[in-house]
């Protein structure tokens, strides 16, 4: 770590380890259960048709490790970092929907079939990673492969 | 030079990616994961066993009655030793009542009675399972148990019930559960009650560690 780097920097490496890791944790634990877990708790948050769950709960736990682990080794960090955050925008707007219809979710599915917070829980827990991808995204450039390859040349 | 390092980088996110799909799909492959739990009221054994058996099941398969009583066999010499989960896997094709005989078992097991409805419907299994009306047994245990009829009757059409089952088929699929009785003992698998016993000829040596 070079002299340059200051406690932002710091915070912002520390955020992105943080975002990334729980991402590639939540994605792998669905990836490794079946679709139809995930496409379960989807359909209790009543704002997909019925027939796109199963579409969706294959794809959403790639694009959580995948974005996740580019995020941990800073590759496209920035971009990285924005697609993270408009997910859990989307995340945000689901449970926010679910909680002023006051609908019966009994699993978030946010971490596969392990038991899962209140849904008001689950909205603050994603405040607080919201909150750490803006920093990741705005302070997060330092000790990443991004870093790496703008400085070989 | 922008455009070469923006090469360089999309080749890492291929690289990583790949890496993560594949380590990911091995993880799939030799089931190494959470499992899920079965509900309450089909598990039996203390919750920290060091002995951990997923029994995925049918209740129409002759080769799943004859398994049932060495499970219960087992579970009577290692009583504080094992844990069974048992797991539905009715093939449907083969036996077009077993998912409903699954659903049966269940809503039983929501009324305390799994395991005395199980017994019953593997007791029975030449009489239900290959008839092509739905079979009156299904009922008539139930009452041999002193259960809710109509309560068991409108829970085996509740969603969540069904669902329990197909989430269960779905579980043994991704395990790579293909025939049935299939027992997977602290991640290894077994099929059929001779690969069973096998396994259990171990279970000392795997207390003793």
């Amino acid at each position: 770590m070079n002299e340059k780097t200051g406690v932002k920097d710091l915070l912002g490496i520390a955020a992105r380890f943080i975002v990334g890791g729980v991402f590639i944790y939540a994605g792998w634990l669905k990836a490794v259960a079946p679709a139809e877990e995930l496409a379960y708790a989807i359909e209790t948050y009543k704002t997909v048709p019925a027939s796109l769950t199963i579409f969706i709960a294959m794809v959403v736990p790639w694009l959580e490790i995948y974005l996740g682990l580019f995020l941990i080794t800073g590759v496209f960090t920035a971009y990285s970092a924005l697609c993270l955050g408009a997910t859990l925008l989307g995340f945000e707007g689901l449970l926010l929907q679910a909680i002023i219809r006051k609908l019966p979710v009994t699993s978030c599915g946010c971490f596969g079939a392990s038991k899962s917070g209140s849904l008001s829980h689950e909205f603050i827990q994603n405040l607080v990673l919201l909150a750490l991808t803006a920093l990741a995204w705005k302070h997060g450039k330092k000790l990443s492969i991004d870093s790496l390859i703008e400085s070989h040349d | 030079m922008p455009a070469k390092k923006t090469a360089r980088k999309i080749l890492i996110s291929i690289m990583l990616a790949f890496a993560a799909t594949l380590l990911t799909l091995l993880c799939r492959q030799f089931s190494i994961g959470p499992a899920r739990p079965s509900p309450a009221w089909r598990t039996f054994g203390p919750q920290n066993a060091k002995i951990q058996i997923y029994e995925y099941t049918d209740f129409a398969c002759p080769a799943c009655r004859a398994a049932e009583g060495d499970i219960k066999n087992v579970m009577k010499l290692y009583p504080d030793s094992v844990r069974v989960n048992f797991k539905h896997y009715p093939l449907s094709t083969l036996h077009p009542w077993s998912f409903n005989a699954a659903a049966y078992a269940d809503c039983a097991g929501k009324q305390g009675k799994f395991r005395e409805y199980a017994g019953l419907l593997f007791e029975n299994q030449e009489k239900w399972a290959r008839n092509k009306n739905k079979p009156k047994e299904f009922q008539e245990l139930a009452k041999k148990l002193n259960l809710d009829v109509p309560a068991l009757e409108a829970c085996t059409e509740e969603q969540d019930t069904i669902r329990q089952v197909q989430l269960d088929v779905a579980e043994g699929d991704l395990r790579g559960v293909n025939a049935t009785p299939t027992f997977i003992i602290n991640g290894k698998r077994a099929v059929g009650g001779s690969q069973f016993l096998e396994r259990v000829k171990n279970f000392d040596n795997l207390l003793k560690k």
